[in-house]
């Protein structure tokens, strides 16, 4: 038998003051009595301190040195040789992804894979080591090599359920990353409950022993493995919604899908799934006011993470337009054709003040200094801070459609200018050329089109005469003015991206108007909450673990919600929970072969509180017997 | 706070009335001794003897039956009471200390028999007479008395009831009432020197004081125990069994007392020291009529 820490036996020095204080004794307590009549009388007849007395001292004596004695043994932490030759290392991996909330094992696959892992945990011996690695998203140590089976145990419970994937392979890279740092001679092996058949190479070339455990059935499962959203590139209310939906189980289903935009139902879509089939659809829908999308799958089974998917559908915002201009039908229906557009027409000699984020339009007349924000400016006829105006340019013919810059800008997205019919325009001379971006050009280099984007200001300038032209009558006209508003007001086909479970992201906070007093927090579906960091530019959020739609509230500004992203389990590994083992094995993890599952100082403090007790008695005895 | 106050004063004169309502017209003289003599009521016979005083024959007797019987009676006289008051350092003892009722309870009975008209004396005692009040009479005597029993203190030697008793029947005086305040706690027994009372014909009263540490003591554990009279100490172990044989001991001790009282037809009067003084003398009275 070996010592694991030698020194504590000098505790058994206290065996010393004990003996000491016995040779001693302890002064007696002086208690004056009135007479000594009955003490005497009584002690005559039974001996004060009888050798019976006298020895029950001694073999109290003897018990406190006992227990002096064992406590010293305890705390110097004794242990048998064969105790460190058979000393095991166990990294338990325990897959928590999506697919192991599925119910064909009840209560559900996680809590029979935690249920074994406790049982293991049990079953480990002392000095054995164990530690738990999670699967379920980015493979995280739970808890780190430890022989606390207390610890352990909570630890293991304490594992909570996610909407992650599965990333079994690379916990069981982490998992041979912790067994290969002490390289002793400890047996090491991990043990996988997992729901997810690994890749046999993979299994067969660790050195490593991998004990797999599977949780799960052939169970069959519908979901729905994509959804996803945005807005229309060509209808300011529009926007396009796609479904995908995979059977991934051996016979055919039927089910409904039904897709709503908060709370009110927008489509129905009965399927017939073949086994196996993936089926997808693109929708396309109208509404302003944007919100939650959300498809459910009509279909009971035993995974229900995958039968609802959320998206956000942005709003579109109303367009202030002021358009400036002798009364112009063209121009004014033009503008009215779009439905977010809030028209205010106003004649040149009466404009006054313009409202806040409103775009200007100018016919003809423009001010000596053009406004800031956005300002169109059609066939302008007077000079500017910007430009001057020069003699009429007859029957210009578009010549050079500068491609790149328009894509970028999408300002002539589905417009073709050259068929059209443009009997005038007018000569401008820009002030300043560099800050000028000509889009369309005339065969004789006059500019047609163009851009001038300075801090604070977007000027868009047509100087083609509409009044002699076919332009108005083109649909390339109304397209052009709906692209310049999207490119005034930034609005083109946004798309809120609906991430998958264990996705990160990151969101802009410049975009979302900070204050210095603003507080930030992360909401998860469930209502948990994550402070996030404040005065940054961009944060990172995530690995999003939950399905559903996930908040950034600012809690100063009474909770209000600053941005929204849907999170999907968008997986068909995952919603393939088809598991092709049965169950998992049941037989014991390790063979109870140790010292009674306890180390020996256990038995030894064990021991001396019965020896405590035994004094307690024996305290007890002298006073009351 | 003081032993004898006027609250204490006017409980005695409580006390004088009720003894004296309670005993009215049941004494012939202002008290019976037992002493025969020349007295008007009729004791008993005896048979005549040659000297005897023909004047005390009775003749109905002697016509209706021949025989010669001489007729006693009880003498009249003034009583003497004595009353011995224990200062051995056990009466210190206990809470309040038993001394304090002993001498409140000493200077009751000696106003009690004052205010009668009786003779009172107070003997000090412990291994010895210690202090004395000379016999006396008459109420105005009380205030000595309550200075002479202020100055006493617990603090002789421990009793010895033989020797003083002794000492305290040696002297010439008539006999009486002897009332002894003690606790009795006499390493060679109570039963002698009482007895030498008896013997020397006074009329033996017995008022035992005790605490009720000492009968019921909160004595546990391991401890030396010191006789405060001896200062003899002894280390003991004291258990829960040991304090019930105590408490036996200690009922033992009373009822032997209470036997030894009852068989010399004398007044024992035995009492916590923490009761009144005025209940304990009104008991007194009521039970044995030792004040009267």
């Amino acid at each position: 038998m070996s010592l694991a820490n030698p020194l504590a036996l000098y505790w058994l020095g206290a065996i010393i003051p004990i003996v000491g204080l016995y040779i001693l004794k302890v002064r007696l307590r002086r208690v004056a009595v009135p007479t000594m009549l009955f003490w005497n009388r009584l002690y005559d007849q039974q001996k004060p301190r009888s050798v019976w007395q006298r020895l029950r001292h001694w073999v109290s004596l003897l018990i406190q040195a006992a227990l002096a004695l064992l406590i010293a043994a305890a705390l110097a932490d004794p242990f048998f040789p064969w105790e460190t030759r058979q000393l095991r290392r166990v990294v338990l991996v325990v897959d928590n992804s999506a697919s192991m909330n599925a119910t064909d094992v009840a209560p559900s696959r996680l809590i029979a894979a935690k249920s074994q892992a406790v049982s293991m945990i049990r079953g480990l011996r002392f000095r054995d080591e164990l530690a738990i690695v999670s699967a379920g998203g980015r493979p995280r140590v739970v808890c780190g090599f430890s022989s606390h089976s207390r610890t352990l145990t909570a630890t293991a419970n304490d594992i909570s359920p996610t909407d992650n994937p599965t990333r079994v392979t690379e916990a069981i890279e982490l998992a041979r990353r912790l067994l290969d740092e002490p390289a002793d001679e400890r047996q090491s092996e991990i043990v996988v409950l997992t729901d997810r058949d690994l890749d046999p190479i993979r299994e067969g070339e660790s050195l490593v022993a991998i004990d797999v455990r599977r949780f799960g059935a052939m169970t069959g499962n519908i979901g729905i493995t994509q959804f996803q959203t945005r807005r229309s590139l060509i209808d300011p209310l529009g926007y396009e919604i796609l479904v995908e939906v995979t059977n991934a189980s051996d016979k055919a289903v039927e089910a409904r899908l039904e897709m709503d935009l908060n709370d009110d139902v927008i489509d129905v879509v009965p399927l017939k799934l073949t086994a196996g089939q993936r089926w997808w659809q693109a929708f396309e829908k109208t509404s302003a006011s944007g919100g939650h999308l959300t498809a459910k799958l009509d279909h009971a089974d035993s995974f229900m993470a995958d039968n609802q998917a959320w998206a956000v559908l942005p709003k579109r915002d109303s367009i202030p337009v002021m358009l400036v201009s002798e009364p112009n039908l063209f121009l004014q229906k033009v503008f009215e054709s779009n439905p977010l557009v809030q028209l205010d027409c106003v004649e040149p000699s009466r404009l006054g003040l313009r409202p806040d984020r409103s775009i200007t339009v100018f016919h003809r007349q423009t001010p000596p200094q053009l406004p800031t924000g956005s300002v169109l400016v059609i066939d302008p006829r007077n000079d500017c801070d910007l430009w001057t105006v020069g003699e009429p340019v007859p029957n210009p013919l578009v010549g050079q459609q500068d491609q790149r810059a328009a894509a970028s800008m999408s300002l002539l997205t589905h417009v073709q200018l050259n068929n059209v019919l443009l009997p005038e325009a007018r000569q401008v001379t820009f002030v300043d050329d560099a800050a000028a971006r000509v889009l369309v050009r005339a065969i004789g280099g006059e500019p047609l089109l163009a851009v001038i984007e300075r801090p604070g200001q977007k000027v868009l300038l047509l100087t083609v005469n509409l009044a002699e032209g076919d332009l108005p009558l083109r649909t390339a006209f109304p397209i052009l003015v709906s692209n310049a508003l999207s490119w005034f007001t930034e609005n083109r086909g946004e798309l809120s991206e609906s991430l998958p479970t264990g996705a990160i992201t990151e969101i802009d906070l410049a975009s979302l108007n900070p204050t210095s007093e603003q507080q930030l927090t992360l909401v998860a579906p469930d209502g948990r909450r994550t402070e996030l960091p404040s005065r940054v530019d961009r944060i990172s959020l995530g690995p999003f673990d939950q399905c559903g739609v996930w908040r950034v509230v600012d809690l100063q500004k009474g909770e209000i919600t600053l941005s929204e992203r849907a999170c999907n389990l968008a997986n068909r590994d995952e919603s393939d929970i088809r598991c092709l083992e049965p169950e998992g094995r049941t037989e014991p993890f390790v063979a109870a072969s140790s010292f009674g599952q306890r180390p020996i100082w256990v038995w030894l403090i064990a021991l001396s509180w019965l020896l405590l007790g035994l004094e307690w008695w024996a305290y007890q005895r002298r006073w009351i017997a | 706070m003081p032993l004898f106050d006027s609250d204490f004063l006017t409980k005695l004169d409580y006390l004088s009335l009720v003894s004296k309502r309670l005993f009215r017209g049941s004494l012939l003289a202002q008290r019976r001794t037992k002493q025969m003599g020349g007295g008007i009521e009729f004791a008993d016979h005896r048979e005549y003897s040659h000297g005897d005083d023909f004047r005390h024959l009775d003749w109905n007797v002697f016509a209706r039956h021949g025989q010669l019987l001489l007729k006693r009676f009880q003498e009249e006289a003034d009583l003497h009471v004595y009353l011995l008051l224990d200062c051995s350092r056990s009466m210190g003892f206990g809470s309040p200390p038993k001394f304090d009722l002993a001498r409140q309870v000493v200077a009751a009975l000696a106003y009690i028999a004052l205010a009668d008209l009786d003779r009172i004396a107070v003997v000090a005692f412990a291994n010895d007479i210690v202090a004395d009040f000379p016999l006396t009479r008459g109420k105005d005597r009380i205030l000595s008395l309550m200075k002479f029993l202020e100055a006493l203190e617990p603090s002789c030697a421990d009793t010895d009831l033989v020797r003083v008793i002794t000492g305290f029947t040696q002297r010439p005086q008539q006999r009486g009432l002897a009332v002894v305040v003690s606790d009795l706690y006499d390493p060679r027994g109570y039963e002698r020197g009482l007895d030498l009372l008896r013997y020397r014909n006074y009329e033996p009263h017995i008022v035992r004081l005790f605490d009720r540490q000492e009968a019921e003591p909160s004595l546990l554990g391991e401890l030396e125990l010191m006789d405060i009279e001896s200062g003899v100490g002894q280390k003991v172990t004291i258990t829960e069994e040991a304090l019930k044989k105590y408490e036996k001991l200690f009922v033992e001790f009373g009822d032997n007392l209470s036997r030894y009282s009852r068989r010399y037809g004398l007044g024992c009067t035995q009492t916590l020291c923490d009761v009144p003084f005025e209940e304990l003398i009104l008991g007194m009275m009521r039970s044995a009529g030792v004040v009267a």
